[in-house]
């Protein structure tokens, strides 16, 4: 039976070979698809639809009676800690995706223009750069926490001393500790912004720049006016992208800062890992993650905007 | 000539530049390597010490006979490796059919799982954490195992979707023509040709477990069943001034195997990030 569905098929391939797939697929692809929807269902879907119902109980973590109630909402909205928590979130993200929004792209074009010209040691600049990456964030933090240490293992305050410079406070400085959380995260994060980065401006048309050649353009200009605007919708991507990456950094602060000193780095993901796990208070957790998915939806549907149009391939 | 002299400058700029970043990215990890060289005193004697007088192997030797460190490593390595084999489950039926069958809302399941992509994973264990508990699935690695799975899956579609496009369909027209039902043209066609992408999604999955804290930290609180990330953030927790050396160790060596793999498969691992890049 099979085979002489088959049969008809290969006739109407002769005229149109998309029609070809169409025809024997009985079963559609849902059978295909079923693992990864009861998987994400089970823990994606239900989760967010859960955390929106709790957002509006007054569930704690360990007790099982909830009534429903806006008081958790307004409690946590009112709460007078949450400016301070989007403040140390918002130095933290925005410093963190400048930094390596810039600092990705300058790497991706200098390695480029050596992997070009030949020079020495581009493959070793990029491949360290990548392990920076791949290093777990847990241990990331623990290794910045040494460097940036008071104590005379401190890699950078030991070194300013030999130079007999004076040592900064770079984690017990509340004014400090968020711009040295920014620099961890920049050391780790980089990589992804410079293969982004790369893969964008090796996708460049190489005649635009011959073309800027010819019309006399000097490398700054080309730069300006042919490489940037090129690489905007990359850039605008790779933003989003390390945006909601950083928004949801948890481990490399949490062994880096612990939020400390006093809030100074509580960022938005620790405090409503706080909020749930500490105080165990489920709702008001709820509450903050509805909040912290409001803003990655934001971001996905700006994201959405920026795909290319789904190739019916 | 001037350009010539431009070029030159260029090129010397480019290599102070390039010096910069090198030493920024690669003194942490040089750091730690020479914290963990050193005897108890020397960790006193800061930069000025930085290749160690006496280097000594006895940290990595204590931390790896003592305590609950082997426990660590060999919960971390089965974790990781249990949960990338059952992404790989999950994740290429899935990704085949996005690849293979035409389907109006196709697009729009993509795009669904871009925006769970997007979503922290400490919103999702919020509410799964009672859940879980309910279930009896507290310090269990059936458990931890099943949401890293999730976590990982719908990065793991985009990335196979991407390698298994690249297989011409002529292959799968031909294979059906010849009465190759659609399970079996999925088993021996596409899945042989798709080796070396699915091959780096697996490693990819498997640094991303080894990586993984949040979910451990919450859902397991026995020290024998904790992966290697959670021990060491235990043990820094633990650790005063004189034991630097001891965490230095165990860090290094938390972050070793993660680094070696890469640079062995760098090519691979990064040939399948900028398709999945490239195309979304």
């Amino acid at each position: 039976m099979f085979r002489s569905a088959t049969g008809v098929v290969t006739i109407d391939a002769a005229q149109d070979p998309r029609s070809r797939f169409r025809r024997p697929i009985r079963s559609g692809p849902v059978p295909w698809m079923l693992p990864a929807i009861v998987v994400l269902g089970l823990f994606y879907l239900y989760p967010v639809l859960d955390v929106l119902r709790l957002s509006f109980t007054d569930a704690t973590l360990i007790g099982d009676h909830e009534n429903y109630t806006f008081a958790s909402i307004a409690n946590t909205i009112g709460s007078s800690r949450l400016p301070g928590v989007l403040l140390a979130t918002l130095i933290f993200v925005g410093g963190s995706i400048v930094g390596q929004q810039i600092f990705g792209l300058i790497l991706a074009l200098i390695v480029i223009r050596g992997e070009t010209r030949g020079l020495l040691g581009t493959t070793l600049l990029r491949t360290t750069a990548l392990v920076a990456w791949v290093v777990p964030g847990i241990a990331g933090g623990i290794v910045w926490q040494m460097l940036f240490s008071e104590a005379p293992f401190g890699a950078i305050n030991s070194l300013l001393r030999l130079l007999h410079m004076s040592p900064v406070a770079w984690l017990s400085n509340p004014a400090m500790a968020p711009w040295s959380a920014v620099i961890a995260n920049i050391w780790r994060g980089t990589a992804f912004s410079m293969v982004v980065m790369y893969a964008a401006r090796k996708g460049i048309d190489p005649e635009l720049y011959e073309a800027a050649e010819v019309d006399g353009a000097s490398s700054l200009q080309r730069l300006l006016y042919v490489t940037l605007p090129m690489l905007r919708p990359a850039i605008l991507v790779n933003m989003i992208l390390i945006t909601i990456q950083t928004m949801n950094t948890f481990d490399a602060i949490i062994s880096l800062t612990g939020g400390g000193p006093g809030l100074a780095t509580e960022v938005i993901s620790l405090y409503t890992f706080n909020i749930v796990f500490r105080n165990y208070d489920l709702a008001g957790g709820s509450v903050m993650s509805v909040l912290m998915l409001m803003i990655s939806l934001t971001l996905a549907v700006i994201y959405a905007g920026f795909l290319p149009r789904e190739e019916q391939s | 000539m001037s350009a010539r002299r431009g070029s030159r400058l260029g090129d010397a700029a480019s290599y102070l530049f390039m010096l910069v970043s090198f030493a920024f990215f690669a003194s942490p990890l040089l750091w730690l390597l020479s914290l963990a060289l050193r005897d108890r005193r020397e960790i006193y004697l800061g930069v000025a010490r930085f290749i160690p007088k006496h280097p000594t192997l006895d940290n990595f030797v204590n931390v790896l006979t003592n305590g609950a460190f082997p426990t660590y490593l060999w919960n971390g390595l089965k974790l990781a490796s249990l949960s990338a084999a059952g992404v790989l489950i999950v994740a290429l039926p899935a990704a085949y059919a996005f690849s293979r069958f035409d389907f109006r809302t196709k697009g729009l399941w993509m795009l669904a799982l871009l925006s769970f992509q997007m979503i922290s994973p400490l919103v999702i264990m919020v509410p799964l954490y009672r859940y879980m508990s309910r279930l009896g699935l507290l310090d269990t690695h059936f458990g931890a195992v099943a949401v890293y799975v999730a976590l990982g899956c719908p990065l793991a579609c985009w990335l196979l979707k991407g390698s298994i496009d690249t297989i011409p369909r002529a292959l799968d027209e031909a294979a059906m023509m010849d009465g190759c039902s659609r399970f079996s043209l999925f088993w021996r066609i596409i899945l042989p040709l798709a080796v070396p992408g699915v091959a780096s999604v697996f490693i990819i999955s498997v640094i991303a477990g080894w990586s993984q804290f949040l979910v451990p930290f919450l859902l397991l609180t026995r020290t024998d069943l904790m992966p290697i990330a959670v021990g060491i953030f235990t043990f820094q927790g633990l650790e005063s001034s004189t034991s630097t050396q001891l965490l230095a160790a165990a860090c290094l060596i938390s972050v070793l195997p993660a680094i070696v793999v890469f640079l062995l498969l760098q090519r691979l691992i990064l040939s399948a990030m900028t398709v999945g890049a490239v195309k979304g």
